[in-house]
Parts: structure tokens; sequence; C-alpha cells
């Protein structure tokens, strides 16, 4: 099942399935970890939400985050 | 050979420990590089390997990719290559990771691995590593990696050593490390565009050319090559994308896919990540209500403490000033150049100069809070607020900066990408209160908002002086936002940019790094008080001091100084009396009181009859519906250059003559009599404090500012407009809270 990221609820895990956007924006958002297959958390949702990618804090609005669709998956932290 | 200077760059993501590095290595002696055309400042620092080899320091501001958007982004790039005529190509590239999380700071060096120049490769925050269990191998990611790898602890100066040795031997080996490969069909393109643009764009950006749409290297080479060349690369692109190497998004998956063996190789991390402090004081400091209120209560607690701090360290450089006037005074004869030397220069620049002890404590804290990573909860708070007026929590570390300062803060709106954005941030930096602004509030809030005391019965509770400089800071962060959202609406109008901010661990900031920040920020102030200020401060003078005679051509100075010597028999008889057991008669008494009075009436007269109360009185109207009289309005008018000029200007025009060190004749009391005494507006004294204060608040009084905002935005068409409107809003703000105030007063009796 895929979501856009902004319908996570805090503390859910979810691998990154797809970043569309402007090329700019997407290369952007993968120099920062977001991208195909790596794996984030949501701490916070809301506007703005906050994740945590492997160890680190990124904060992004909900309109981003609609335009990353994610696969939502099971608690623990799988090695990336 | 040996002696030769070696050129490092230092290279690193933001909050990777690269300042911290840097100060660790280059020590003192360290100076700042401008580049023409770009507002790039780059740090450079010198120091001596063991052996007595010079090394060059650059360091260059952190980035999280070589992927250069803006001109400024391209500086850092252009160094690298060797392609800035004013430094030498860097012999060795220093690229510095945060242990706990290479697999993301990994990706800047895989780049750095393409520039074809040897890379060594510093881990920083090995400890904070190990606490979370995280353990990097160095050794073995030296060998995954092909460059020499350090661990180190920059904060606490371990590892130091063996990474200066790294970086000569591999300065001396010259060996540059074989870059990430990337698929064949893209290199391909990139050889069939390399003959397109010539041999004289390096490999390297002709690889960005092809890999960043819409970047720094295409605009560039677009300009200079052609449309052809625009054409030439949508097509290549297009062949990519269709053999399923889509671009830019290829970077990421070769790179990332290079940096995942590489750090499965060499680091062991345990399954879970462990709850860290920083996740504890997330919830906290990023809670909607509690982060929130947090965040007020500090910003209340700085202001509180600047004024509680600094306050023996202001009366100890009072003293010096007081002193130093006295004795000016004291051993020169009157006439000009005592005036200039003592009241211009002395008691002007110096009642400007007592605000250094809260400039550095303003500083410290602002060091404090941006070293610990603070700043960017407090930017991750705001970005609710600040995306309601179209901007976002970027545009908010600006603004905090412009606390302190408005033309580090103009500088700081370099990370916003968006250039709507970064111009409405840039129009509003201004109005945050600087730590120029805070003399004119410690003054004003000192004189008239005291806290009740034996001294002072009329004063009132504790927490009105705090809260009353929190309110003036308050008053530029509620107006920024509402005149952004205006300029979003009118001037600027674009779409919400996107935003994406990285939240830094919390760290412990060094004492070392607090105390030079705020060495630097005094120094600063100084070097202003002794240009700018200094300057101003004589102009006003010569403005107050001629014509120096009055309508018979009496000179002031000669009746000063006989009205002087009348009082000075008076005491001297009064005193000879007081020896004697005498009691001292009536007229005697008088005498000394008239004398003071009448000398009090001629220097007022002087200073009415002046070049500036002449102007000053010809303005009055204009000065009237604030609530100021003619000496409050030519303060505000002599301060635009530079509105630490306000307090001294004050000093200067409310400097009735007493000799200081006299019986407390300190600039506030005096402010309080006159102000108090004045038939008109006597009794509204605080409300006009205010007044002022907030015409203060909100005026661009400071020809630096309009100078970066006019280097920032290349043209003055923006300063200029920044310039009138919060001139605009700053009489108008004077205005409402005079107008109101005065209700106020009337109806409260």
């Amino acid at each position: 099942m895929l979501l856009p990221l902004d319908m996570l609820r805090a503390g859910e895990w979810a691998e990154v399935e797809e970043v569309s956007g402007q090329p700019g924006w997407v290369g952007r958002l993968a120099e920062l970890g977001i991208r195909q297959g790596c794996r984030l958390q949501i701490v916070q949702p809301g506007s703005p939400c906050l994740l945590n990618i492997s160890g680190c804090r990124l904060c992004l609005r909900p309109g981003e985050c609609s335009q990353i669709l994610v696969r939502p998956v099971d608690g623990v932290q799988a090695a990336s | 050979m040996l002696t030769k200077t070696v050129t490092v760059a230092l290279v690193g993501n933001p909050n990777a420990g690269k300042t911290t590095l840097f100060n660790a290595l280059s020590g003192l002696r360290q100076r700042v590089g401008n580049y023409p055309g770009v507002t790039v400042e780059l740090k450079k620092g010198s120091f001596t390997a063991p052996g007595g080899i010079p090394i060059d320091l650059i360091d260059l501001p952190g980035t999280y990719s070589l992927a250069a958007r803006s001109p400024d982004e391209m500086v850092a790039v252009d160094l690298l290559l060797g392609r800035r005529p004013e430094e030498p190509r860097p012999d060795v590239v220093l690229s510095i990771v945060d242990a706990t999380n290479l697999d993301r700071h990994l990706y800047l060096t895989s780049q750095l691995l393409d520039l074809g120049e040897p890379v060594v490769l510093a881990v920083n925050m090995v400890d904070a590593a190990e606490a979370q269990g995280i353990k990097v191998d160095c050794p073995r990611l030296a060998q995954e990696m092909g460059i020499p790898v350090i661990p180190i602890q920059a904060n606490k100066g371990i590892g130091l050593d063996a990474l200066t040795a790294a970086l000569l031997a591999a300065a001396q080996a010259g060996r540059s490390p074989r870059g990430v490969a990337f698929p064949v069909a893209f290199e391909k393109e990139v050889a069939a565009l390399q003959t397109e643009v010539g041999t004289e764009v390096p490999g390297f950006l002709t690889r960005r050319l092809l890999l960043d749409v819409g970047g720094y290297t295409e605009q560039w080479l677009v300009a200079k090559q052609g449309k052809e060349l625009r054409e030439q690369l949508d097509a290549a692109r297009k062949r990519l994308a269709d053999a399923g190497i889509p671009v830019p998004a290829v970077e990421a998956r070769t790179r990332f896919g290079w940096v995942r063996p590489v750090v499965a190789a060499a680091v062991t991390k345990p399954a879970v990540r462990a709850v860290t402090w920083t996740d504890r004081l997330d919830k906290v400091l990023t809670h909607r209500v509690w982060g929130t209120l947090v965040f007020l209560g500090l910003m209340f607690l700085v202001f509180e403490s600047i004024f509680l701090w600094a306050k023996p360290l202001m009366e100890m450089i009072d003293g010096v000033r007081q002193v130093s006037a006295k004795w000016v005074e004291g051993t020169m004869s009157p006439g000009p150049l005592r005036g200039l030397l003592s009241d211009g220069i002395i008691k002007g620049v110096g009642s400007v100069l007592v605000f250094l002890p809260q400039i550095m404590i303003l500083f410290g804290f602002i060091a404090v809070l941006e070293d610990c990573g603070y700043m960017a909860r407090a930017a991750f708070l705001m970005d609710r607020l600040m995306s309601k007026c179209g901007l976002s929590g970027k545009s908010f570390i600006p603004l905090l900066s412009s606390v302190a300062c408005a033309v580090p803060g103009v500088m700081s709106t370099r990370v916003i990408e968006n250039r709507r954005d970064r111009l409405a941030t840039i129009m509003v930096a201004p109005l945050m209160s600087c730590s120029a602004r805070l003399p004119v509030y410690v003054l004003l809030i000192a004189t008239f908002l005291p806290v009740a005391s034996s001294d002072r019965p009329d004063g009132f509770p504790w927490w009105v002086p705090g809260l009353t400089l929190f309110a003036m800071y308050m008053l530029g962060f509620i107006l920024a936002p509402i005149i952004a959202l205006l300029l979003k609406r009118t001037l600027l109008k674009g779409a919400t940019p996107v935003f994406v901010m990285e939240l830094p661990a919390y760290k412990r900031p060094t004492v070392r790094g607090v105390l030079r920040r705020m060495m630097d920020a005094g120094y600063a102030f100084v070097r202003r008080a002794g240009s700018v200020i200094l300057w101003s401060m004589i102009l006003i003078w010569v403005m107050l001091y001629f014509p120096y005679s009055d309508a018979a051509g009496v000179n002031y100075d000669d009746r000063i100084a006989a009205v002087e010597k009348k009082k000075d028999t008076a005491e001297e008889e009064a005193k000879a009396l007081e020896t004697a057991g005498q009691e001292v008669p009536e007229e005697i008494q008088k005498a000394i009181t008239d004398a003071e009075e009448e000398r009090n009436a001629i220097n007022g007269e002087w200073k009415r009859n002046s070049y500036m109360g002449r102007v000053g009185r010809f303005l009055e109207p204009a000065f009237e519906p604030l609530g100021w009289d003619w000496r409050i309005g030519m303060a505000a008018i002599a301060s635009f250059p530079a509105r630490e000029v306000f307090v001294g200007m004050l000093g200067m025009v409310y400097d009735l003559g007493d000799e200081p060190g006299e019986g407390g004749s300190a600039l506030p009391d005096t402010l309080r009599k006159e102000w108090t005494a004045d038939p008109a507006r006597g009794r509204y004294a605080v409300v006009v404090a205010l007044s002022v204060m907030v015409f203060v608040a909100l005026c661009l009084q400071c020809a630096s500012t309009l100078a970066v905002i006019h280097r920032e935005t290349k043209g003055w068409a923006w300063p200029a407009f920044t310039f009138a409107y919060m001139t605009t809003l700053a009489y108008a703000g004077a205005f409402v809270t005079f107008q109101v105030g005065r209700l106020i007063v009337n109806a409260t009796g």
C-alpha cells in the first residue's frame, strides 16, 4: 500500500517508494537522504512535520510530504 | 618542496563540526576573505605543522552537495577546482564527516573524490557515535574508500596531530583518488558533452552540467555558449532517461549505492537506535505548546539577564569615561579643542562604548543558542507562523541573527534559495531589534521605567523593565512577518517555496567558541565606535558648538567661565566659613544655586542657538505629534548613519555642564529631570520614552545595513525602499504610541 508521507501518524515507520516533483527538489531531497528505498519515521506530524532518517532529523511541510510516496513498515528500524 | 605552503580546503555538511575543527587547527590566526561579485565570506587560517611546514586552511561554507545552484555556491566549487584568481588550487581537500551520520555525510565526500585532488577524510565526533553504540573502523573505511581516514574529536582537540600528518603526506604524495563509477552510458554522455563545451571546462563541471538540472553550471555555460547547448543537454538527459538512468536521480542512486557497502563494511551499528538525549529534549523543545513556551521563556530570560549581568561592568566603563572627561576639563583651558575632546569624543563616544558589555553578553547568548543546536528548533517552531506569511522557517534564522545585528542577518539570507523569499526576508530583517538599539532601550527603561527601590520610590514592580525590553523586541518579531506577508502579497508575489531543514543533534557549546564570538562582536562594536560613530559625534558636536558666541558677540565659553568663577568664589567662601565652624549665610548658598542655574541657562541658550538647535527648532512641529522636543528629534535625525549615536547625542545635548562625577550627574538623572520638568510634556515622560523606543525599534538607522542590502540585492532600489517604508513605519508607530499613551495618562489622571 502506498501513502503520501503526510498520511502517516506519529512514530510510524515507512520506506520511501517514490519522490516526485521538480528535478531540483528531488535532487535536493536525495542529498538530504530522502530517496527511494530509505526508511524514515514520523517523529511529529503536522505543519511542518518532523522526520527521523537514519538518526537525522529533517522537517518538511505537508505540501512537500504529499509528493513523497511511502510504504508503511513495522516498527523496528532496519539496517539501511 | 618541504617549505612550500600546503593549501588545504575544509569541506563538510552543516553541523559536521567544520567550524570547530577550523578553530582547533588554526587557533587565532584567522582572517576573512571577500570575493568580488558574490556575498560569500570564506575564513582562512594558517598554522605550522610539526616539521615547520606552513599550512593554509580555507573554510568553505557548509554544504550538503557540490551541486551549485547559485553564484555563491559556485564559489566553493570554483575554489576547489583552482578557478578563483584569489586563491591557489588546494593541495588537499579535507572532508569532515559526522561519525553518527556517516551514510549521509559520505555523499558529499564521494563528490569530492571526483575533483581530481587528494582527499583526506576526518571522521568527527567518534565519541558521540560510540555513546550511541556506533563503532567506526577507520582503517577499514580507508581501505574501502581508497583515501586516508582519521578519527577525530574536534571539540576536544583529539586526533589533530594524526590529521595534520595525514594532510601533509597526502599533499606530498599528490595522488588523487578514483571517483565513484557512474553507469557507462552516463560516462559516454559526459565525454560527448566535454567535446562540446571544450577543454577549458574541467571534467568535474561537465559532469555537474549534465547532472544538475537547472543548476548554476547549466545557467552559466548556456549563457556563455548559447541555446544549442541547452538543446543538447535536454537531448542527452532524455536519452539517459530512456535508458533507465534518469538525471538527477542517477547521482543519488550511484553515490548512495557506493556509500552503502562502504559503511556496511566499516561501521557497526546497534540494531535499534538508542534513544538519545536529542530525542528526549526534542520531545519537549519541538512540542507545539511546551516548545513555544520554552522559547518565549528563554527569550525573556536572555533579555532579563542582559540587564542584570551587564550593570556592574557598565558602571565601571562609565566611571572611566567620567574620570577621563574630568581630567581633560581639568588640564585644558576652555575652548573648541577642549569641548571637542571632552564633550564630543569622550562623552559622546564614551556613552556609546558603555554598552559594550551588553552587546557581548547578547552575542554570547546567541552563540550558545546557535552552537547547541537550539536555533534550528526555534526555526522549526516558527515555521508554522512563517508559512502563514508566505515565508519558511529558513527565513527565521536570519531574522533571529538580526537580533544581534542586521548585517550578518541579511548576509545569512543566502541559505534561502527562493529569490522572492530572500528579498522579503532581507526587507524585514532590519525590523528585528539589533544590539545597537539595546543602548537606547536600556537607557530609557532604566531612566523612566525602573524597579521601585529606596532611590526610586516612583518605580515599578520588578518585572516591568524586562517586560518592556521584551516588548520592544516583540514589536519587530510581530511586525516583520506582517510586513513580509504584505510584500509577498504585492511586490514579491509567488508560490510558497519548498522547505526542508535539518535539525542537528544537540551539542555542548565550547567555551572557546562562545568567547570567540563575543570577542569578535565586541571588537566590531569598538571599531564601529571608532569610525562611523566617532565621525557622527564630531559632526554633531560641531553643530552643537557653533556659533559659540551669543547675539552680543560674547563667547558662551567665556560667559560660562565667568559664572563658574562666581560659583567657585561663593563655594570657597562657604567652605571657609564651614571649616571655621560658622553657619553659611543664606546669600552665599543662594549665590551658589543661582550661579548653577545661570550656567545651565547659558548652556541651554547656547544649544538652542547652535546650528543643530536652529534646525531642530525649525523642525519641531514635525516632532510635536510624537511628543518629542527638538533635542530628541535631532538625536533621532542625527542617528540615521548609526543608531548608537542616539544615546551619545542625548549625552551631549542634555549635558548641562555639570562637572562629571559630581553628585551623580549621569545621563539618566539629567534626562529624568529635564523630561519631567518640561511644562508641556512633563506628565507624559514615560510615554515620550516609549514613543522614542518604538521609533528606534522600527527605524532603519544604520548605514551598514543599507550598504549590505545594496550589496546583496545588487542595486539601490531595495535599500531605498526598505529605508522609506521603515522610516514611515517608525514615525507612525511613535505617533500612535504617544497619542494613545497620552490618552491613557489623561484618563488615569
